[in-house]
């Protein structure tokens, strides 16, 4: 069954690297886009409604960007904004998995990989988490 | 920074208009046990042992187990308000945004003070406990001994620049490596008490004590001064308790999994802090406790003899986790309470700022890390050897003084509801009011107590000795005769600190303070937004 392209998009410029790739694949494989924006804060600080709300509204900003940058490059691929209230993997696992995803795409953050390893990269645990193919978008050198 | 009205963009929310009939990603389900967990670790029981047994021990003697249990009441009718209020309006801002809804923006504004002033004082009792504990871990006990000399101290800020940045990236543990350190965290301290009963009914322990039931009776406390302190002392122990209530609204089953997860790890903390305190001054008698070398950290130094080497290690790591965690727990709420305070434009907007890349409230959070590391390092040359007993003792000041408002905003709040259910009047008006009296009647006793410098654990310094005064209520004698000890300045100075930043933040921007009061109209729905539509958002 052939399924969505799945990308992952924060606004970074890996996530931004990760876009243009994305829309080629969907049009190659003439696949739905869904860009997954996730985010959830500590559930160990108590409270988070309305921080959520800020957060949510961040997210829905990028994700218009996104879309917008996504049909700029090309009119012809359906792309589908969400935002989700799961950390990043989860909600990339999670939507890949209701999409029946065919590849999820996400952006290296160029960190040097002992950073990454402390501080959680994302691509790193989707790697080792995901059902379905990862592919790894490096950030632009500059 | 621009500042937009927006009411879409709620987290799971489709932007398009697909039939997804519910079945679009799951919105931050948490499980019974994943509740019970953050509420548990939240309160860190061994920490807050390690913080608070040998004072409360010097205060009570004997009782303390009594206190311990006791201090449990007060904390339990206001995790009603909590519950309650939480229903109404899940802000970050808790206390601050209920208060100012039911009792007017002044009185908001001091709850939000409040909130943030309790969680900068318990800083620097955190930072020098992991510095103690660091160094006595790497058995360089010398070193350890000296809690506000250079090395603690210096350890101290480093755990405390350490863990804002963990909360400033956003760095969190996976839930099940946070239950398996809680679940170890649990296991060690029974194992703990387990151990030093039975060496104690064996007869191996020289200096043991043979523990009675008598020690659960509160009434065998004969000054109403004595337990008042002793119990603001032991509030702290259950401080964080309430996320386990709170949290569980977005649990998975929101009918059931309250109640339960709130129900067991009241029954699991209640078990450790009583089981624990017994068999602590047990083990080698209260005097061993409350002696100047072992009154700042019991369990390293019952740790050694009831466990022997290398085993007493385990207990030091699982202190260690426990500070990490309530470290967390305290950073985290802290910035969420200015941020939100900043939301509704009762500080500046720049608190509100959250960080583009690490999402968290990045201004709010890096400035409470850095204000408190000055703080920890003056408070180290304030009074030095005391920094623990003055930390632990003024923070029942604030924890009172902000649940305690809690509890009162509860019955204000939903005043027309109180009366129409026998439920609504006990959850909605009599636990609130009940919790919010007794706070309110530690925190005024406790101050008369700490008023003479002779009851607070530094001894005999008295910040303003020219102070004294004395008065009659009932047969009560009241009076402050020989200056301010250093918890009361710390506790109540702080909190007072708020009424000049209040007033000029008022001045420098009135809008907050325009706002009239609320009442509920429904216990079961929403409350509207507090300030509505008002998303500020860093560009």
């Amino acid at each position: 069954m052939p399924g969505d392209i799945v990308l992952g998009y924060d606004g970074s410029a890996g996530s931004k690297a990760a876009l243009r790739v994305a829309v080629s694949v969907a049009k190659a494989f003439d696949a739905p886009l869904a860009v997954v924006f996730g985010y959830e804060p500590n559930p160990m600080g108590g409270e988070t409604a309305d921080y959520m709300k800020q957060l949510a509204k961040i997210g829905s900003d990028h994700l218009a960007a996104a879309v917008m940058d996504a049909k700029a490059l090309d009119p012809s691929v359906s792309v589908e904004p969400i935002v989700a209230p799961l950390r990043p993997v989860e909600s990339l696992l999670e939507a890949s998995l209701e999409r029946h995803a065919r590849v999820i795409v996400v952006g290296g953050n160029g960190e040097r990989p002992i950073v990454g390893a402390i501080l959680g990269s994302v691509p790193h645990k989707l790697l080792h988490s995901s059902t379905v193919p990862v592919l790894v978008v490096p950030a632009p050198a500059d | 920074l621009t500042t937009t009205t927006a009411d879409s963009g709620e987290l799971g929310s489709r932007p398009t208009d697909e039939p997804s009939g519910g079945k679009g990603l799951k919105i931050g389900a948490l499980g019974m046990i994943s509740s019970l967990v953050i509420g548990v670790a939240s309160t860190a029981p061994a920490y807050s042992l390690v913080a608070t047994l040998g004072f409360v021990v010097a205060i009570v003697g004997l009782q303390s187990a009594s206190v311990m249990l006791l201090a449990f009441v007060p904390m339990l009718f206001i995790a009603a308000a909590y519950f309650y209020l939480n229903r109404a309006d899940p802000d970050c801002g808790t206390t601050f945004t209920w208060v100012t809804r039911a009792m007017g923006p002044n009185t908001g504004w001091l709850a939000g003070w409040g909130i943030l002033m309790t969680d900068l004082v318990v800083m620097p009792n955190l930072a020098s406990i992991a510095g103690v504990y660091t160094f006595s871990l790497f058995g360089a006990h010398g070193i350890a001994a000296d809690s506000s000399g250079f090395w603690v101290t210096f350890v101290g800020v480093a755990w405390i620049v350490v863990m804002t940045a963990i909360c400033y990236i956003g760095i969190e543990l996976s839930a099940r490596t946070q239950m398996a350190l809680l679940g170890a965290e649990v296991l060690i301290l029974f194992a703990f008490s387990f151990v030093a009963l039975v060496k104690i009914y064996a007869g191996h322990v020289a200096h043991s004590v043979r523990p009675s039931f008598e020690w659960l009776n509160p009434f065998k406390i004969t000054s109403v001064g004595a337990l008042s302190a002793g119990m603001l002392l032991a509030v702290f122990i259950y401080w964080g308790w309430d996320t386990a209530v709170t949290v569980n609204e977005e649990a998975k089953d929101t009918r059931r999994t309250p109640g339960r997860a709130a129900l067991w790890s009241t029954i699991v903390l209640v078990l450790i802090y009583v089981v624990v305190t017994v068999a602590a001054q047990a083990f080698k008698g209260p005097g061993f406790l409350t002696s100047n070398n072992n009154i700042g950290d019991v369990l390293n130094a019952l740790g050694t003899a009831v466990f022997g080497s290398p085993w007493n290690k385990l207990l030091i790591i699982c202190v260690l986790t426990s500070a990490s965690s309530s470290t967390q727990t305290t950073i985290l709420p802290a910035a969420r309470s200015s941020l939100s305070m900043a939301v509704h434009k009762a500080l500046p907007r720049r608190f509100a700022d959250i960080h583009p890349k690490y999402l968290s409230p990045g201004f709010s959070t890096l400035l409470f890390g850095a204000i408190a590391v000055v703080w920890y390092v003056a408070l180290t040359l304030i009074s030095p050897n005391d920094v623990l007993a003055n930390s632990i003792e003024a923070l029942g000041f604030g924890i009172a003084f902000y649940y305690g408002l809690t509890g009162f905003a509860c019955v204000v709040y939903y005043r027309r509801h109180i009366f129409k259910s026998l439920k609504n009047f006990v959850f909605l008006g009599l636990a609130p009011l009940l919790g919010g009296v007794i706070l309110a009647v530690l925190f005024v006793v406790a101050i008369f107590y700490y008023s003479d410098p002779v009851n607070s654990a530094s001894g005999n310094q008295a910040w303003f000795p020219g102070i004294h005064f004395s008065f009659h209520i009932f047969h009560w004698h009241l009076y402050v005769k020989k200056g301010l000890g250093p918890p009361l300045v710390l506790g109540i100075g702080l909190l007072a600190l708020g009424v000049p930043l209040m007033l000029i933040w008022k001045i420098r921007n009135s809008e907050f303070f325009k706002r009239h009061r609320e009442v509920a109209l429904s216990v079961d729905a929403p409350a509207p937004p507090l300030t509505p539509g008002v998303i500020p958002v860093t560009d």
